[in-house]
Formats: C-alpha cells, sequence, structure tokens
C-alpha cells in the first residue's frame, strides 16, 4: 500500500495464487468458447454483424456485457463510494431518446442497409459528408476503447506487485504497462473471433457479470451486517438517486444530465456502431426493438447495482471500521479491495476475472465496430479511388476479411495510445466524462438532425462538422467566457474546467450553426448560383476555401494566439471569425456540392420510414399479418436465391411470391444462430415443406430431420 | 435533512427537459408515420414507449422518498 500524491491510498498485490489460477482458467474458457463460434463467421458481413438472424433476448443479454463493461465497475464503484447512491444515474436516464431510437434511427439503419454510420451521411448528405463524419467517428471509437484500456489498466494494477525481476534486471510495473499488455490478448481474441464470436461471448459473459456484480453486493452486505445495517449506517445525503444540482464540480446532477443524459444517451444510442452492430444483428427490426427496450427498461438499472455496489460497500465499511477501509482509498480502487474483503480467495479471482473480462468484451465490440468503419469507409472508398483491378466477389471478401484483422490491430496499437489523453484525470468517470461532452455533440447533431429533420442540408451538416467543431474548440481555450454562462452555478475548476456541463455548450454551438445554415439555405444557393455565373466564381470559392482554413487553424491556436487571458472583446472576434467561417463553409459546399433536397432524403429520414421499407425489400410491402409455420426442409436444385413453401402454407404466412421470409432452426435456445432470410419463390404443391438449394442449407447450418419455423419479414 | 438542490430539484430538472426531448420524440414518431396507429404491434409499441417513461418517473421518486424518509 502507498500513499498516491493526490493523497489516495494506492494498493499492489493484492489477491492470492488461487485467483490467479481461477482468472487464467476464466480467460481460457471465455477465449475457447468465442473461437467455437468463431467458425460461424462465412465472410465480412458475418464478422461485423453476425448475419442479422438472432432472436432479441439473445441480443438483449449480450448487450449487458459491452453496457456494463463500457460504464465499468470501476469508474461506477468509484463514484459509488465518493458520492453514493447516485453513482446509478446515469443508467437510468436514457428512456428520453428511445422513441427517436426505435422509430427514427433503428428501422432507418436495417432498412437502407448501411453498414456504417458515415455511409449514412453519404446516403443522406454527400462523400464530403461522410469524410469528416469518418474522422470524427473514427476519434470517437479510438477514443472509447482508450477509456476501455485504461479502465481494464486501473482495474488490474492492484493485483499487480509494484515491480519484477527479470534477467538480473528489476521492472516496475506501470499502468502503461498493464495496459499494453492487455491490448496485446486483447488484440489477439479479437483478430480471431469477429462478431459472432463476441455476441456469444458477451453472452455468457453478461450472465456471469450479473452473478458476480450481485454475489458481491449480498457478501458485501453481509459483511457489513445486514442490510438494515448497511442502510442505516449511509448518511442520507448517499442513499439519494440524484447528485447535487451543481456541486461540486466533479460529479454533479446538471453537468452530468447535459453529458450523459442527452449527449452520452444519443452518442450510445445512435453513434455507438459496437451496439449498433448488435441491433443489425438481430433478425429483423421489431426483435431489434425488443432487445433495446428489454435492455433499458430491466437490466440497464439491474447493471446500475452491480457496478457501483462495491462502492457503496466501501462507504459503509469506511464508515464503520475506517482502519479496514480507509476513507482516502483511491476511488478508482475500490471496487477491487472491497471486493478482495467481502470475498474469500478463489472468490476474488471469480469475481476479478469477470470484471476484467467485460470489459474486454466491451473493448473487443468497439475494434471491431472501429474495423468495420476502417473496412465500409476508408479501405473500400480508397480501393475504388485507386481503381483497383476487378476481383472475384470471394477473392474480394477474402482480402477485405483479412484488412479487417490488420486494422483490428492497428486500432488496438492507436487505442492504447489515446490512454495518454486521460491518464492525467482523477478518476476514469472524469476522464469519460469530458471524453462525451468533448466528442460526441458534432455528430450527435448532425445524424440527429439529419434523421428528423428533411431541410436540413449537405451545406448544413458540413458547416456543423467544421464550424461546430471551431466554436467548441474556441469554448474548450476560454472556458470561463463562453461555457460559464450555460455552467447552472458549477464552479470551474482550473484543472479540468466544466467537464460535464461542456457538453451543453458544444451541443449548443453545434446545433446552433447547424439550423442557421439550414434557414440560410434559400439564400445561399441564390448567391452560389450568382458565383456559378460569374467568371471569377471558382477562383472566389478556392479563396474562400483557403480563408476558412485559415480561420479553422487560427482556433485551434487560439490559446497560443491571444494567450490565456485575452479580453473578452479579442475573443468575441474569434467567436464572430468561427460564424463567419461556418458560413464560408456552407456557401463552398453549396457551391461544389450537389444536393437534392428530394433525393436525398427518401427513405433516410423518419418522415419516409415506409419508403425505406420499399427500398429494402425491392417491391411493394406486404404489411398484411400472417402466422409463423412449422415446416420440414428438403434440398431443390434451384440455384437463385428463393426458397418455395406450398400455397396452403404461405396463405397462412399471410405471404405472396416475392415477399421476403426468415427461415430458422425451431430451436428457440439456438436465439437464431441457424437461420436465414429469403424471398418467396413460386409454390409447390407440398404441404408442410420449405424447398432450399445447398448454399441455402450451408448459410442456415441446417440440421437434417430439424424442424424450421417461417415467417414472412414484409 | 439535504437540501432541496440535493434532493428534487434534481428530479424534477431530470423529468422536465428529459420530459421535454421525450414529448419531442413521441410527437415526431406519430407525425411522420413512422410509428403508425393503425398497427396492433405499432399500438402495442406506444404503450410501452408511454409506460417506460413513468417507469422510470416513478422509480425515482420512489428511491429519493426512500432516502429521506425510510
Amino acid at each position: 500500500m502507498e500513499t498516491h500524491s493526490k493523497g489516495f491510498e494506492t494498493f499492489h498485490n493484492i489477491g492470492s495464487s488461487t485467483d490467479w489460477i481461477v482468472m487464467v482458467v476464466y480467460f481460457a474458457v471465455i477465449m475457447l468458447f468465442g473461437s467455437y463460434f468463431g467458425r460461424y463467421n462465412r465472410n465480412t458481413k458475418d464478422f461485423f454483424f453476425g448475419g442479422r438472424r438472432f432472436a432479441w433476448w439473445l441480443i438483449a443479454f449480450s448487450i449487458v456485457a459491452t453496457g456494463v463493461g463500457s460504464h465499468s465497475f470501476v469508474k461506477y464503484a468509484a463514484k459509488g463510494f465518493e458520492h453514493g447512491f447516485s453513482s446509478t444515474m446515469t443508467y437510468i436516464n436514457d428512456w428520453f431518446f428511445v422513441p427517436f431510437f426505435l422509430f427514427g434511427w433503428l428501422p432507418i439503419i436495417v432498412y437502407t442497409k448501411i453498414r456504417s454510420i458515415p455511409e449514412y451521411f453519404e446516403k443522406r448528405f454527400s462523400p464530403s459528408a461522410r469524410f469528416l463524419a469518418t474522422i470524427l467517428l473514427l476519434f470517437y471509437m479510438i477514443g472509447y476503447i482508450g477509456i476501455g484500456f485504461l479502465t481494464l489498466g486501473k482495474a488490474v494494477l492492484p493485483l499487480l506487485p509494484e515491480s519484477f525481476d527479470m534477467l538480473g534486471m528489476n521492472f516496475q510495473i506501470t499502468l502503461m504497462g498493464a495496459v499494453i499488455v492487455i491490448a496485446v490478448i486483447t488484440g489477439i481474441y479479437i483478430t480471431f473471433g469477429g462478431q459472432t464470436a463476441v455476441i456469444f461471448t458477451d453472452l455468457l459473459q453478461g450472465f456471469i457479470l450479473l452473478f458476480a456484480g450481485m454475489l458481491l453486493f449480498f457478501l458485501g452486505i453481509s459483511y457489513v451486517g445486514g442490510f438494515d445495517t448497511f442502510w442505516n449506517i449511509l448518511p442520507t445525503e448517499w442513499k439519494l438517486p440524484l447528485a447535487h444540482f451543481n456541486d461540486p464540480s466533479s460529479f454533479n446532477f446538471v453537468g452530468i444530465f447535459w453529458q450523459d443524459g442527452v449527449a452520452g444517451s444519443i452518442g450510445f444510442l445512435f453513434m455507438n456502431m459496437g451496439l449498433i452492430m448488435r441491433f443489425m444483428a438481430t433478425k429483423s427490426v421489431n426483435e431489434g426493438r425488443k432487445a433495446a427496450t428489454f435492455n433499458i427498461l430491466f437490466m440497464l438499472p439491474i447493471s446500475a447495482i452491480v457496478v457501483g455496489n462495491a462502492g457503496w460497500i466501501g462507504k459503509a465499511l469506511s464508515l464503520q471500521s475506517p482502519d479496514l477501509v480507509a476513507p482516502n482509498t483511491s476511488p478508482d480502487q475500490i471496487f477491487v479491495v472491497v471486493a478482495n474483503i467481502v470475498s474469500t480467495p478463489g472468490v476474488f479471482g471469480f469475481i476479478m476475472a469477470a470484471l476484467t473480462a467485460a470489459l474486454m468484451s466491451t473493448v473487443d465490440t468497439l475494434i471491431n465496430a472501429t474495423a468495420a468503419i476502417y473496412i465500409n469507409d476508408v479501405y473500400r472508398p480508397a480501393k475504388k479511388w485507386l481503381k483497383s483491378k476487378i476481383k472475384s466477389e470471394k477473392e474480394t471478401d477474402k482480402d477485405e476479411l483479412a484488412a479487417a484483422r490488420y486494422s483490428s490491430v492497428a486500432i488496438t496499437v492507436l487505442g492504447v495510445l489515446s490512454v495518454l489523453a486521460f491518464k492525467s484525470f482523477p478518476t476514469v468517470y472524469e476522464a469519460h466524462g469530458f471524453f462525451h461532452s468533448t466528442l460526441t455533440p458534432p455528430l450527435v447533431v448532425a445524424i440527429f438532425l439529419g434523421i428528423f429533420w428533411r431541410k436540413f442540408t449537405a451545406a448544413a451538416v458540413i458547416a456543423t462538422f467544421v464550424g461546430g467543431v471551431a466554436l467548441m474548440i474556441l469554448g474548450a481555450s476560454y472556458p470561463g467566457l463562453l461555457i460559464a454562462p450555460f455552467d447552472h452555478g458549477i464552479a470551474m475548476d482550473s484543472a479540468h474546467p466544466y467537464s460535464y456541463i461542456r457538453a451543453l455548450y458544444n451541443l449548443f454551438v453545434c446545433i446552433g450553426v447547424g439550423i442557421i445554415v439550414t434557414i440560410l439555405s434559400p439564400s445561399l444557393i441564390n448567391l452560389s448560383k450568382k458565383f456559378k455565373d460569374s467568371q471569377s466564381g471558382n477562383n472566389l470559392m478556392i479563396a474562400f476555401i483557403v480563408a476558412s482554413v485559415i480561420i479553422f487553424f487560427m482556433m485551434i491556436f487560439s490559446k497560443v494566439i491571444l494567450g490565456t487571458e485575452p479580453s473578452t472583446a479579442i475573443v468575441l472576434f474569434f467567436l464572430f471569425l468561427a460564424l463567419l467561417m461556418s458560413y464560408l463553409v456552407a456557401l463552398t459546399t453549396t457551391y461544389f456540392v450537389e444536393y437534392d433536397s428530394d433525393d436525398n432524403i427518401d427513405g433516410l429520414t423518419v418522415w419516409s420510414i415506409d419508403k425505406a421499407k420499399e427500398l429494402f425489400k425491392g417491391s411493394k410491402v406486404n404489411d398484411d399479418e400472417g402466422e409463423m409455420i412449422l415446416v420440414n426442409w428438403e434440398i431443390s436444385d434451384h440455384e437463385d436465391d428463393f426458397v418455395r413453401f406450398s400455397k396452403s402454407d404461405m396463405d397462412k404466412m399471410a405471404a405472396k411470391v416475392g415477399d421476403l421470409v426468415y427461415l430458422c432452426d425451431k430451436r428457440k435456445y439456438l436465439g437464431g444462430l441457424k437461420s436465414i432470410h429469403s424471398t418467396l419463390g413460386e409454390p409447390h404443391d407440398k404441404d408442410g415443406i420449405v424447398q432450399i438449394n445447398l448454399d441455402q442449407k450451408e448459410s442456415g447450418q441446417f440440421v437434417e430431420n430439424r424442424i424450421l419455423t417461417a415467417e414472412k419479414e414484409m | 435533512m439535504p437540501s432541496f438542490f440535493n434532493t428534487w430539484l434534481p428530479y424534477i430538472y431530470l423529468y422536465g427537459v428529459g420530459g421535454i426531448f421525450f414529448l419531442m420524440g413521441m410527437v415526431i414518431i406519430r407525425k411522420s408515420g413512422a410509428i403508425n396507429m393503425k398497427k396492433k404491434t405499432h399500438r402495442y409499441w406506444n404503450k410501452v414507449l408511454i409506460f417506460g417513461f413513468f417507469y422510470f418517473v416513478a422509480l425515482h421518486a420512489f428511491f429519493t422518498i426512500a432516502a429521506l424518509y425510510w
């Protein structure tokens, strides 16, 4: 045990050899389990999306490990220890945006068959919007991976000695050293797994995590002396479910509401490719809705208890026996300290294994999702741009699968490097809060306005990205002037100013730019027409682009140019420059980018979901409600991707030729693992039989003599 | 006893401002036709969405009252 420079007590060498054995065995079992399901990856579509075939319950439980892992035992236990039950509030504030997600974003991403968020930006706006969205999203995802690695490092560090001897030399074990070793293990797993492996590993770990977290809670309550003792020993402030409105600056309700409840919730539901890919792996939009709803209504509140309770128990113990748990124990280590005190050797190893494995799951999911963005939004467009030689579908898929694996390794390395940006924060919670407040607003605003506002144009989205980011940088440089008007009375901590409430300022400036440019669109179109008609139009536009680049760099280096304490007038002048730049960006985008306000929104906004369904199917949608039927399968020698039922079976499903159908092994516990989507062909005359071809049989991994369920999709 | 800033103000702000976002979402999905009340499944989902909002309102109220008076 040692005392940290910030006055916290930190620990090393916690746990016994039994615990280490349990941890190693746990990891080996999880990796074997994952690699078994890795064989279900047939191509990049399966590697990333799991083939759009799973039942809602399987996805709902597999999300638990991702949600719990990403929000982490470490950071919520830390805030639970410092502030009590209000550590749960970020788990119970996601419902406000659920209507937007279930009936807006989810059907759009499924029906438009987009493979990544940037691809949506190209379809809805323009390739240049996709390019900027890719850059911002990669920053976001890699930063998220960095937070995951930082949390993992902090979780494992207390278990390790301070140093070790090898070859006659003494090596210090540092946080970064631990992170690098963890990253190597994580990278190996994801490289050979893929999305199906991640889904099934997370499914197992979701159950184990809930069990481990609840086990810790019951052991802790029992250690303290029962629930009544636990409840009565805690001060009232610690038992309140929401934090103090605006105090302290490191943990307050209103800042966290805007950072997590608004930016974080939209980011989690709309931008987290890892989570979105899970929903896209469900067999239908309705199953995705069920998975999301079940997760938010039931799993998140339970997860809040699972991840935060070690901090609450730690607080009770520190009040009951300060010698056992010192009140100044490092908050980020409280989980490990409490788990070690209340459990026996072996059980402690199991709890730690569950925690670290869950965190690895989160990081795995994020790496997989980031690799998907790389392949879809960097690799494929680059290949197309370089006009690479045309290969067969099989060769292309092989190349892409290899590129996906190499990119996973590169992303892991970048994730490790990004830890350096976050390790100066006092706790993981604050690092994560700052990260969310800073990186999510431009994309969150762009996605949100893109989906729900038909008039939002390509010029507006690009101005939101460029102008919004410029204004955010200016706010970060001079928070006392620009963010303070939004602070709701929160005191500014000069070391980490407005970690949470800056989200409100950032959202405000991004929305402001987006709305103003959209309103100005007719005048921008007229102006750009005039420039197109004039001879010097192109030259003027190039001059505007150069001016915009100069202003953008002035914003980046504003602290160097203006110093740390410039006058208000100078900062306001820079604010004006940023707005002028946003206007110039909008004007040049309107001039150069072809955007049709009718074509570009067809099937891509909440106002045209029916059109999206029609485009997905390729013909008129059949919405008649039919029933699910049971059938035996037989092989037919047709080559096209359709399946054939008898006329009477098709009537039961209320299906017609050309409708989409979902075939699945009847065994419910498989959760759709053995299933296919196809199109209905001309009927035959054998009731209770579905005719499929050999490719479909292999794709669905259907087993001889096993009954299938069949249902019409649309 | 903790102050109003610690107890009910965060609650009112959460479901006041959050409620505005929720209401906007419900209105937009209804007006846009994304949720079609003529369909049985969509009517079910409409109920689930409203239930979810009040479920969390009740959950936070319960825990606040429990902390203060139990």
